[in-house]
């Protein structure tokens, strides 16, 4: 791998994260809430840093980008984003340790959503907003957005398209990636401002509706209040939040050829049947456990209901119950629908219903071939063969999240953090998801788990964003072999 | 500009490579998984998996979008078929085939015409014949180009040690040879090209490409120091398609050509078809029979059989033996950057030529043909200079022309200027324009940007 002309690329994705810092500066100076010199310092030190990479390492400018450079330039750039992205709330005091910062940083990149913080509501309006925009910038990703506005990026930019977009087999809506790129960021800015304007009709003021937004469209779940979306105790607002994790949730492609007018793209996408399908069956399942033992009308336990397996299952981690109250089948179900995911293609995280889909088809098919052993089947999805080939790599994706999700959650039950927590932990950080049971439940937030604990997060955040492999790649040495 | 291309095979995938770095949106059709993904991981382009002769294909592609659909599958059949639908579907798309049987291209004339449509058929042994006889009329020359029917040539030379103008500055180039129309519009040195300026010099080892009209080519090249004496005897090794066409297109010349092949019943049917043109039956990497036939005092020497291992090694053998230059038949383009490494001289590929010849097609506006320099880094293209174009009319100097382009020829009539910063591009003047690859967009943007307002 040719380090050198990865360093520069990273420096170009590094100087225009630089640049998004203005817009919190905006907030920050209208607020004047503290916020303004740390963000002007962090926004002279991303720039900063870029120019410095992009300019050192010019002579290394290639023609062509391998795969290996690819995944490098997204997993260093990704983990660079992490940083600086970090220096905001660090030199705004929000945190002592620089640990703490960087966690939360990642947390918001990788659309986790999973805090640190104790009391959200002490941070200056503008650090809280940067913190939102970290979600919305990694939801549709750091990649995606720079394909789409710099023109820099054209060569090899499908090799950085592939390692960052989820899914098993990323599409092109467009002949050129760039084309494409633009075409997602748009659907992506179309929804979220129509969700800003909704969320304001229902009595959020601007920078509250944007954060919300941000933290929605990016399934991300940083909220501006510490009860998030409960605190509102609003019914309206409840619906759009859930409507739009839903949008987000689904495959943005579907949303470009429905904004086309194509509204049957939807209904003809195997993947959003099984999705909503799946989402249904819960919200029922949970709404009947939860009515009587928990709320008393009926309306209530679908309200909380629905939101809560939405919320989960799309991997954004809003809340508006606490439900370590629940049943002990509806936390089960929360805590599946965890390892499910949204689609392939959107901005959720999890494993992707898309995978699962396929790794239920192709299990059945192994039942089928035991009882026709001479019967030639294959997998396909809406109507197309699904070369085995790709199966094998959902398979290794498969092993690998659960064999990442066990030792994670190994190592921090040695760190001794208990069962239940370490358990949702592992799984609610690699799933990108936010809150998980027990001590990191809605309730709770992540500032007590040990130090090495909240780095092995981090890893386990990023992993889960970038689909394992990208960051994986780093810490095999054939990688870094000449 | 939206355009088709049907077979991600070697053709193909070259096309792609040029047209998606100008920034064309490109859709790659092609049945074969690998191929396509070879295509799809390397290169910006959309892919679509499926047959190109199907009509349900070509419209999941977005034919009735398409600008341009270029069918260049090895197979003949689906090409055609491909063009076709193309047609029935979508009649204002511009339909390009690559056809190389002669049976069918018998009937070309009729097949451009409507209910058919197909607008161009492209046969990539013609073309590479084309790219041998032009080689073979400028001795001396590693790479030739012709516009405005032959009577422009870009020519690309190597300086020897020996050459008289080694050392010598470009501004200096005129005075020294009081020859005016010369221009030089690339210097290649140590594989990385240079469009030079008036202060650039040539030195020795360098490959360099000039504009001469035809009448001057000869003084030309006396001035860059290279045998100007034509070609008299050529031997050719492989008597398959291309050699027998090359054969039959030699008969033409004053030129005495003999023609190995392996073959015994080839070689029948060859001397039947073949009347100047001496046949031998033999094998060409044969040393014993190359000295028979005198390799040693061949001026050219062409292998052109299908396996193309067997063609390079011929071709160094004869070059040892004593033969003044070759030309080898190479198919597969990886192995381009290797030639003048190991000593071959020219190269020739139908593939290759097929590329060069559809992509004149490609091109935006009213451009007439175009050509591909060696490591295909910049391009010769020529066009008409429109009315409303932006380069009509004013002193070239002061046309805000893209960096890394230039003209080197403007006919007028039957005038042809080699021009300066002074000289004026008049309305419906033929221009030339040299161009490196990224510059080929603005290039062409220049060229036609009034005429999309219309």
């Amino acid at each position: 791998m040719r380090l050198r002309y990865t360093l520069h690329l990273v420096g170009i994705l590094t100087f225009f994260l630089g640049l998004t810092m203005a817009f919190p500066l905006l907030f920050g100076l209208y607020y004047e809430d503290g916020s303004v010199m740390p963000l002007l310092k962090s926004i002279a030190v991303t720039l900063g840093s870029g120019l410095i990479l992009y300019f050192v390492f010019r002579s290394a400018r290639g023609e062509t980008m391998s795969h290996r450079e690819g995944m490098g330039v997204v997993a260093i750039g990704w983990a660079a984003a992490g940083f600086f992205g970090a220096l905001p709330y660090y030199w705004g005091g929000v945190f002592s340790t620089f640990a703490d910062a960087f966690f939360e940083s990642i947390s918001g990149f990788t659309t986790t959503g999973a805090s640190v913080l104790s009391n959200i509501e002490m941070v200056p309006r503008g650090l809280l907003l940067w913190r939102s925009l970290t979600h919305w910038i990694g939801g549709m990703g750091i990649i995606v957005l720079s394909l789409a506005i710099l023109p820099l990026l054209g060569v090899g930019g499908m090799q950085l398209y592939k390692a960052e977009v989820p899914g098993p087999v990323p599409d092109k809506l467009k002949p050129r990636i760039r084309d494409t790129a633009l075409v997602l960021w748009k659907v992506y800015v179309l929804l979220s401002v129509a969700e800003a304007v909704l969320l304001m009709f229902g009595g959020m003021d601007l920078f509250e509706a944007l954060c919300h937004t941000f933290g929605t469209m990016a399934t991300g779940g940083f909220s501006t209040r510490n009860a998030s979306i409960g605190s509102y105790h609003s019914p309206y607002i409840d619906t759009v939040v859930i409507l739009f994790m839903l949008f987000a949730g689904i495959n943005f492609s579907l949303h470009y050829q429905c904004l086309k007018g194509d509204l049957r793209a939807f209904w003809r996408n195997p993947e959003f049947r099984f999705f909503m399908g799946a989402v249904v069956l819960f919200v029922l399942v949970v709404s009947f456990n939860v009515y009587r033992t928990v709320y008393h009308t009926c309306s209530d336990a679908i309200r909380f209901g629905a939101f809560q397996v939405v919320s989960i299952i799309t991997t954004t981690g809003y809340t508006t119950a606490d439900f370590e109250k629940w049943p002990s089948l509806s936390q089960n179900i929360l805590l599946f629908c965890m390892f499910l995911g949204a689609c392939a293609g959107s901005t959720g995280g999890g494993m992707k219903c898309m995978r699962i889909m396929l790794l239920l088809k192709h299990s059945y098919k192994q039942l089928f071939s035991l009882i026709h052993p001479h019967a030639v089947t294959q997998v396909k999805l809406a109507g197309r063969p699904i070369s085995n080939e790709v199966l094998h790599s959902i398979w290794g994706y498969f092993m690998l999240y659960l064999g990442l999700f066990i030792l994670c959650s190994f190592l921090l039950a040695a760190m001794g953090v208990d069962v239940v927590t370490s358990f949702a932990a592992a799984a609610a950080t690699v799933g990108n998801i936010g809150p998980g049971l027990g001590l990191v439940g809605p309730t709770d937030n992540y500032a007590h788990i040990p130090i090495l604990g909240k780095w092995l997060l981090m890893l386990c955040m990023l992993l889960g964003r970038l689909e394992i492999y990208t960051v994986l790649l780093l810490f095999v040495p054939e990688f870094w072999r000449k | 500009m939206k355009i088709i291309i049907v077979g991600a095979g070697e053709v193909g995938f070259h096309i792609a490579s040029r047209l998606s770095l100008e920034n064309k949106d490109v859709v790659v059709v092609d049945k074969d998984a690998d191929a396509l993904r070879r295509v799809f991981e390397n290169l910006d382009v959309q892919k679509v998996q499926g047959c190109g002769s199907s009509p349900a294909i070509l419209e999941q592609a977005g034919i009735q979008e398409a600008d341009i659909l270029l069918a260049v599958t090895d197979s003949d059949e689906i090409n055609l078929v491909a063009s076709l639908f193309a047609n029935m579907l979508s009649p204002a798309t511009f339909k390009l085939a690559r056809i190389r049987s002669e049976e069918y291209l018998k009937y070309q004339d009729a097949l451009s015409k409507e209910p058919y449509g197909i607008d161009v058929m492209i046969n990539p042994e013609d073309e590479a014949v084309k790219m041998v006889e032009r080689l073979l009329q400028v001795p001396g020359a590693v790479d030739v180009g012709e516009f405005a029917n032959g009577r422009i040539k870009l020519i690309g030379v190597r300086l020897e040690a020996d050459c008289p103008v080694a050392g010598t500055k470009l501004v200096d180039l005129e005075k020294k040879t009081d020859n005016k129309n010369i221009l030089v519009v690339a210097i290649i040195r140590n594989e990385k090209l240079i469009i030079p300026s008036g202060e650039d010099q040539l030195l020795a080892g360098d490959l360099i490409y000039f504009v001469s009209e035809e009448k001057e080519v000869k003084e030309a090249l006396k001035i860059f120091g290279k045998r100007a004496e034509p070609f008299k005897k050529v031997l050719l090794v492989g008597g398959g398609n291309l050699g027998l066409k090359l054969a039959k297109a030699l008969e033409g010349y004053s030129i005495h050509a003999k023609l190995i092949e392996k073959d015994h019943n080839r070689c029948n049917k060859l001397a039947e078809v073949l009347d100047k043109v001496v046949v031998l039956q033999g094998d060409g990497s044969d040393q014993g029979l190359l000295q028979e036939e005198n390799v040693q005092d061949m001026d050219v020497v062409a292998t052109l059989t299908g396996d193309e291992e067997t063609n390079i090694l011929t071709s160094l053998l004869a070059k040892r033996m004593g033969a003044h230059k070759t030309v080898t038949r190479i198919n597969k383009l990886s192995y381009f950057p290797l030639v003048s490494a190991i000593g071959l001289d020219h190269i020739v590929s139908s593939r290759l030529a097929a590329v060069n010849s559809i992509l004149q097609y490609v091109r935006r506006g009213k451009v007439l043909s175009a050509m591909a320099l060696k490591g295909e880094e910049a391009e010769a293209l020529e066009a008409v200079a429109l009315e409303t174009s932006d380069v009509v009319g004013k002193p070239l100097e002061q046309i805000p022309f893209p960096k890394g382009a230039l003209v080197m020829a403007i006919i007028r009539g039957d005038e042809v200027i080699i021009p300066t910063g002074d000289s004026v591009i008049l309305p419906q003047d033929r221009i030339i324009i040299f161009s490196t690859l990224q510059s080929i967009p603005q290039v062409e943007k220049a060229l036609m940007v009034k005429l999309e307002y219309f």
